[in-house]
């Protein structure tokens, strides 16, 4: 484990768990999740951090209700609140930090940076949850399919792991997104704005944010494949379909799991990074990444204004990597670190 | 009509300060910014820096369009028949052009016939004179559409008295081809040292013109490279070249010995030994090296505006910054063939909050309100009834009665583009949907970039509203309106200037009998009686005139932002200490 609680939190907790589960001296089976969920348990830092998590989750699901209920105000300036007449700076010390703005307001309109941010929550989870349920998808099959079929399948497969990885992703999101986002609207019919936007942000990341995963899934079941409950599935006649869903792929899961975790924050930043690159969900729309772009210019002027929306993405990033950490150790105590 | 190219007059964005076409300025001198502070008188002698971010796109003078090219090089290396006087605090002289080349600005009786006697002395770099053939050979570059591009051709090719082929064209095809050569011997003529331009009509513009563009600058015959002198310059003026000029990172000028001061009045004080151009330095870091002025930073100045982010930063040094009213108005123009209902129309000008967008773009150092697309320092200019009745903040209550009268149905969906890439102008443009919604709207912002000039330029596309912005190429709001708004631009293919594709036919008539007018106060309350008409049309929306805060080093003297150089600092009068 990558972070031992302390000994007497160690010998509570787990005498407490164990006794209620196990019982003192009695031998008793465990099923690998109720291992994973007691290492979980153990590790303090992952439990926290997946309060954290939990949060920011809560956070993102409930802002869009609530700024439609009107709590939460993202959109409305308040040109009472800025100096027309110092750049638009915020009037009030700390970024016009107040008990209505807690987090200062936007220079220039007086938007409230709270409201933004937390909506941007909404935008940036939602392209990265997509995005990752995307690369995780295609990730899978792709390394199932490579793993266990051998042969020329195999092969190519792997060469379009190799081609796909090669490929200057930054540049081509840049570069396509006018055209590709004027393809999706015109021809596919998607409504204009946000949603082609943000699709094609999605599109993107996940088409080419699978080909390590695939790698890994492949090397699991380049190895799972010889073990004897897959030859026993074999030499009962089971297809190949079935060997994928029922004996591979509950075989999966950690890998699963943990990329997931470990994708996300990495899509999180990606999208602030391809908003401030000008690519993705357009301003006004606050994502995390709109809202840090135009923050990043006050940098000096106005701190605050640059502080929160780094501090967000850097909390959210951060507690999704330590999660990813933690389900790793959980789900694979032997990996090493 | 004319072939300026999109990109010379749309906004850039809004803090892009030369996006736009050529000069301008005005006669009323309504800027309330401090112009004075000149740091001191300037004397001759060190070394100059220019910081931009912005590379020129031409240094070739029949090319040049952007005004702060048309007046660095105007001052310093390319001389013209007239210029406008240097540092001239009074806007009606600022704006009234002396010969530079020419013994005297002439008059002309009927305003075709143009004849201009040239100053004896005056020399190029290689000690050559300056001759009455050189200037005819200039302007003849304008007609080679084939070879070059990027200027304001527009003027000698519709002025000058040369036939016209059945596609509209200019008979003559230009130096290089050399088809229909004889046709412009006929419209240009050289006399010894004296020049003669015949036009189709009167023209009482043309000194405003030759002053305020480079398209009728002479041009050596045997330095002429075509298309590959874009960044060559063949200097007659005070300084010269020092080896190339590279795009993105700019050049030196140094003194150039055949220039001779005694046949050069009022126009060029050429104090700096050397001026240095460096391009490609943003906004943020202009204003840190100036505030800084660490080295050569000190002798620095710029064509950027500060930026808000940075008006703290620059607040202490309050005897370096200049804040003047810039000539150029950004505006939002309705797409006419898709916003059919002018009470739409009405109600998205009624509701348009350009006292918030201002407020965002960085409040009162940025840019002001602006009621008419014509700037209120042009001559002849006249208030607009329709738009200064709007408040600045606009009304969405009142533009929501509008769209309610008129039955409309809601909300009623409007595409906004414009170009995007700068996050203060998105979050301006967010104050814009802000206002819009509230009236009724269901506003979709549209931010485009590399693609924007094409998407405006097509007649099919399926934007509700753009947005443009202007400034007059030469002192007169005839290079306003009629570049925005005749209809006679659009064709099928491309709508030119007038991305409202605004088509009025008495407006059409009335520009015609506008341009025949040639006492300038006259010509100008003309057009603005045009604007009128557009106005009650809402052709088009005025937001906002660009305000220019300029941060200069320390050690700049005879710093002078007029009218005579659009407002941009006038290389004509500065110097280092």
């Amino acid at each position: 484990m990558s972070i031992q609680p302390p000994a007497e939190d160690l010998s509570t907790d787990v005498v407490a768990t164990a006794a209620e589960e196990v019982g003192a001296t009695k031998i008793e089976g465990r099923t690998p999740w109720q291992l994973v969920r007691m290492r979980l348990r153990r590790d303090k830092t992952t439990m926290f951090i997946l309060v954290v998590v939990l949060f920011g989750l809560i956070m993102g699901i409930t802002a869009p209700i609530l700024s439609r209920l009107g709590v939460l105000d993202p959109f409305s300036g308040n040109r009472e609140l800025i100096d027309v007449t110092g750049g638009g700076l915020p009037l009030g010390r700390f970024g016009g930090v107040s008990w209505a703005h807690p987090l200062g307001v936007v220079p220039g309109t007086g938007q409230d940076v709270l409201s933004r941010l937390v909506l941007g929550v909404t935008y940036s989870l939602g392209i990265a949850v997509s995005a990752t349920l995307l690369a995780i998808g295609l990730g899978t099959f792709v390394g199932v399919v490579a793993g266990y079929s051998r042969g020329w399948l195999d092969f190519w497969l792997s060469r379009l792991i190799d081609l796909t990885l090669t490929f200057p992703q930054t540049l081509m999101l840049i570069a396509l997104s006018p055209i590709v986002v004027r393809l999706l609207t015109d021809r596919f019919g998607v409504p204009e704005g946000d949603i082609a936007n943000g699709m094609y942000v999605v599109g993107v990341l996940g088409l080419f944010g699978w080909p390590i995963f695939a790698r890994v899934i492949r090397s699991q079941v380049l190895s799972i494949r010889e073990r004897e409950f897959i030859e026993a599935a074999r030499s009962l006649g089971a297809n190949n379909r079935r060997i994928y869903a029922k004996e591979l792929l509950p075989n999966l899961w950690a890998p699963i799991l943990i990329y997931s975790t470990l994708l996300m924050p990495q899509f999180i930043s990606a999208e602030a990074a391809l908003s401030y690159l000008g690519v993705g969900i357009k301003p006004p729309t606050p994502t995390l990444g709109n809202v840090l772009r135009d923050s990043i210019q006050y940098a000096e002027s106005d701190f605050i204004f640059f502080f929160f929306p780094a501090l967000f993405i850097a909390i959210l990033v951060l507690s999704l990597n330590l999660l990813g950490d933690g389900l790793r150790d959980a789900l694979d105590p032997k990996a090493d670190r | 009509m004319n072939r300026t190219k999109a990109s010379s007059v749309i906004a850039l964005s809004a803090v892009a300060v030369l996006g736009l076409s050529a000069c301008g300025g005005g006669t009323t001198g309504n800027n309330n910014g401090d112009t004075g502070a000149t740091g001191g008188a300037a004397t001759a002698g060190g070394d100059l820096l220019y910081l931009t971010k912005r590379p020129a796109e031409h240094l070739d003078p029949q090319r040049m369009y952007i005004g702060r090219d048309i007046f660095t090089t105007g001052r310093t290396v390319y001389r013209s028949l007239f210029q406008f006087p240097a540092g001239e605090k009074d806007a009606t002289k600022a704006q009234t052009p002396i010969p530079d080349i020419a013994t005297e600005v002439p008059t002309s009786s009927d305003g075709k016939t143009w004849t201009v006697t040239l100053k004896e002395g005056v020399k190029w770099q290689d000690g050559k004179d300056v001759v009455c053939e050189d200037f005819k050979y200039g302007v003849s570059r304008a007609f080679a559409y084939d070879v070059l591009d990027g200027g304001p051709f527009q003027y000698p090719t519709q002025y000058l008295d040369i036939p016209k082929d059945k596609d509209g064209s200019p008979a003559y095809k230009g130096p290089y081809s050399k088809k229909g050569q004889a046709l412009f011997d006929k419209a240009v003529t050289c006399k010894g040292n004296e020049i003669t331009y015949k036009f189709n009509k009167p023209w009482g513009d043309f000194p405003l013109a030759v002053a305020g563009l480079r398209v009728f600058d002479p041009y050596r015959e045997d330095q002429d490279k075509g298309a590959k002198n874009n960044f060559v310059i063949f200097s007659n003026g005070p300084y010269k070249l020092d080896g190339t000029w590279t795009k993105g990172k700019g050049g030196k000028f140094v003194r150039n010995d055949q220039y001779d001061p005694k046949t050069d009045e009022g126009t060029r004080q050429a104090n700096p030994d050397t001026i240095t151009f460096e391009e490609g330095v943003d906004e943020s870091i202009i204003t840190d090296r100036i505030v800084a002025g660490a080295g050569n930073d000190a002798n620095a100045i710029t064509d950027r505006v500060v930026r808000p982010p940075s008006y703290s930063k620059v607040e202490p040094l309050k005897d370096q910054t200049t804040l003047v009213d810039s000539p150029y108005v950004f505006y939002l123009v309705p797409n006419m063939s898709r916003v059919k209902d002018v009470n739409v129309r009405k109600a998205l000008a009624t509701a348009t909050d350009n006292e918030g967008w201002v407020g965002a773009l960085g409040g009162d150092k940025a840019a002001v309100a602006a009621t008419s697309i014509i700037n209120p320092s042009l001559p002849g200019f006249q208030e607009n009834p329709i738009f200064s009745k709007i408040p600045a903040a606009g009304d969405p209550a009142a533009a929501k009665k509008i769209l309610t009268d008129a039955g409309v149905k809601m909300p009623y969906p409007i595409k906004l583009t414009y170009q995007g890439g700068d996050p203060t102008l998105d979050k301006a443009m967010g104050v814009i949907k802000e206002g819009w919604d509230k009236a009724g709207f269901k506003t979709s912002l549209d931010p485009l970039t590399e693609t924007y000039y094409d998407i405006v330029n097509k007649p099919n596309n399926d934007s509700d509203v753009f947005q443009g912005g202007w400034g007059s190429d030469y002192p007169s709001a005839a290079t306003v309106i009629p570049l925005l708004f005749d209809s006679r631009q659009l064709s099928a293919s491309q709508v030119g200037n007038n991305y409202g594709q605004y088509k009025n036919k008495a407006v059409d008539q009335a520009i015609d009998k506008a341009a025949l007018i040639t006492d300038p106060i006259k010509a100008g309350e003309a057009y603005s009686a045009i604007d009128k008409t557009i106005s009650e049309d809402y052709g088009y929306i005025p937001n906002y005139i660009q305000r220019f805060y300029f941060i200069r080093g320390k050690n700049v003297t005879g710093y002078e932002q007029t009218e005579a150089t659009s407002m941009f600092a006038d290389l004509g009068t500065v110097g280092v200490k």
